[in-house]
């Protein structure tokens, strides 16, 4: 028997999540590092574009599918594959963005919060990875699982982007800090919109706090 | 292999034998009507033009062509229907099938650009087959070289000693068995047993429409069966098509789609949505329907290992022959081959800014021209 077409989207899905990770992490040791940026940035594009083309196969093969197979059509499974693939094609843009801070100038490579911010590369990285299991695995338990511990780190961002807000944090880069965790606000967000795709109704994808 | 792929298996290749029970069925039915009548029946098809326009009437009423060319090879093969009139019926079966993709692009009516490309991708499969009849009809009706290619291939395939054309052939046994049983089975029916007895050409007329039947449910569940069974692998197919983007490797998953699912609307039918999307262009979706116009004769060929005289192959082959040098004379160079592209393209311009053209142009092409032509040439 051969390989199912559905179960060739879950594989593309898998691999865009695999380069969502190389991305995240040449993006993070830009800013936490002391990498040359000219030497990993056609590695970071190149990964993103390869990205953004499998999710345009994701595309392709879900109208094939449909053509395929009309009669016999399992709507929500598409549109949540639709959803997730879009989810997680904007984890690597966000990857790009924080970049994009690391080339303006920026680095957080020596400030006295590195430590907890690699805590928190570390903590996103294993998010990546762990949104790819529960799509290899179809567990529900552990999808519930990567969704609370993405909503504590999503609220753990939140306090602190309402710190610098209030000014209540003396740093040396605040509009790049805030940005950055803006951006990694948005990749949790993403992978946590990803994860619900898997297990909620269709209608409520996307809406975990309403 | 699981359960549900054995089912499907099973149930294809039972349909398929029922499939050729019917066409044997047919052939007894014609056979019992008596030749003054059959004679009287097609002198309406005995002008070649009407026999094409008979043959896209059969075709958009049943809404496949399998049914129309597999039921002309059991005319064909009991002997009532000669290959002259045979063979412009065929060619309008490969003009009247291509109304059912047509029919799908209307799924895409609500979207302008979406509706212009689904609506070209059906119809360039009409424009294909309406000229490769207007070059290839006259040509094969004056010069006979597709009929003699057909006479020739039956020759060397007997010559080869085929299994399945052999008169005593396990294959004919068991379809002789099959179609015996179920005659048995009608005539113990009181009612149809005296009409046997008493009255034999309505008995016939029933056995025919009977048969008819049975050919287009046995086809149905072929087609439904195999399609469940290779779902995979046509989008594996199309997948590829889609990688190479045409050629020739696209015109053999064009046919070997065609080929297993025993049905090139099925194909045709499932290209309209993916170009309708965006995602194949026109061009590269031709090729695919050019196979599908190829793989699709093998139902006649089939249908021919059914029928006693070989005329019946000899039209099955003719069907085989016209669809392959059709293509060979439209597909390798370009400029021929943008014709039946264009001009979908161009009429789904037109009809994509005014929907009610479409509509116009299936009751037109399909319908009243056919109608108009038979009630002409008679």
């Amino acid at each position: 028997m051969s390989k199912n077409s559905l179960d060739n989207i879950d594989a593309k899905l898998s691999e865009m999540l695999t380069n969502s990770t190389r991305v995240f992490d040449i993006s993070m040791n830009a800013l936490l590092g002391d990498t040359n940026l000219d030497s990993v940035r056609d590695d970071l594009y190149d990964t993103d574009k390869a990205i953004n083309e499998l999710h345009r196969e994701v595309r392709r093969e879900m109208i094939i599918h449909s053509a395929v197979n009309s009669r016999s059509l399992d709507i929500p499974l598409l549109l949540s594959y639709m959803t997730m693939s879009k989810d997680i094609e904007r984890i690597g843009d966000y990857c790009k963005n924080l970049f994009e801070i690391a080339e303006t100038g920026n680095t957080f490579a020596k400030g006295d919060d590195l430590d907890s911010y690699i805590e928190l590369r570390n903590d996103i990285g294993k998010l990546i990875v762990y949104l790819q299991s529960c799509i290899a695995l179809d567990d529900e338990s552990k999808v519930q699982d990567l969704i609370t511990l993405g909503s504590s780190i999503s609220t753990d961002i939140d306090k602190r982007i309402t710190a610098l807000l209030e000014n209540k944090e003396k740093i040396q880069y605040p509009v790049a800090t805030t940005l950055f965790f803006r951006y990694l606000k948005r990749i949790v967000s993403h992978i946590v919109n990803a994860a619900t795709a898997l297990i909620m109704p269709t209608d409520q994808i996307d809406y975990l706090d309403e | 292999m699981n359960l549900k792929v054995v089912k499907n298996l099973s149930f294809a290749l039972f349909f398929l034998y029922f499939f050729l029970v019917s066409i044997k069925l047919l052939e007894k039915g014609i056979k019992t009507l008596g030749a003054e009548y059959t004679d009287q029946l097609f002198e309406s098809v005995s002008n070649p033009f009407a026999g094409l326009l008979v043959g896209i009437l059969c075709t958009v009423l049943v809404q496949s062509s399998s049914v129309t060319t597999s039921t002309i090879v059991g005319l064909v093969g009991s002997g009532v229907l000669s290959l002259e009139y045979a063979i412009p019926m065929v060619m309008g079966a490969n003009i009247g099938t291509t109304v059912t993709n047509t029919l799908v692009s209307f799924g895409h009516v609500r979207r302008e650009q979406e509706f212009k490309r689904a609506f070209a991708a059906s119809t360039m499969h009409d424009f294909f087959n309406v000229i490769v009849v207007i070059i290839l009809f006259p040509l094969d009706l004056i010069t006979g070289f597709i009929t003699k290619m057909a006479e020739d291939g039956t020759e060397f395939i007997l010559a080869t000693g085929f299994t399945a054309t052999k008169p005593d052939s396990p294959i004919k046994n068991a379809i002789k068995w099959g179609s015996n049983n179920i005659l048995d089975g009608l005539n113990a029916v009181p009612f149809i047993g005296n009409l046997n007895e008493n009255s034999y050409r309505v008995y016939a007329v029933i056995l025919i429409v009977i048969a008819i039947g049975c050919i287009f449910l046995s086809l149905r569940n072929v087609v439904k069966n195999m399609k469940s069974l290779m779902l995979n692998q046509i989008e594996m197919g199309l997948d590829r098509a889609l990688a190479k983007g045409g050629g020739l490797l696209a015109i053999l998953i064009g046919i070997l789609i065609t080929f297993s699912v025993q049905s090139s609307s099925i194909t045709t039918s499932i290209l309209v949505p993916i170009v309708g999307s965006g995602i194949l262009s026109i061009e590269n979706a031709f090729p695919i329907t050019l196979g599908a116009n190829i793989g699709t004769t093998i139902t006649a060929v089939l249908a021919s290992f059914a029928v006693d005289n070989s005329a019946g192959l000899t039209i099955a082959l003719h069907h085989v022959f016209f669809n392959a040098i059709g293509v060979a004379i439209i597909y390798p160079i370009q400029f021929i081959r943008n014709i039946p592209v264009n001009l979908a393209k161009s009429l789904a311009v037109v009809t994509a800014k005014r929907r009610y053209v479409a509509i116009l142009y299936v009751l037109v092409t399909f319908l009243l021209l056919p109608l108009l032509g038979v009630v002409l040439f008679n």
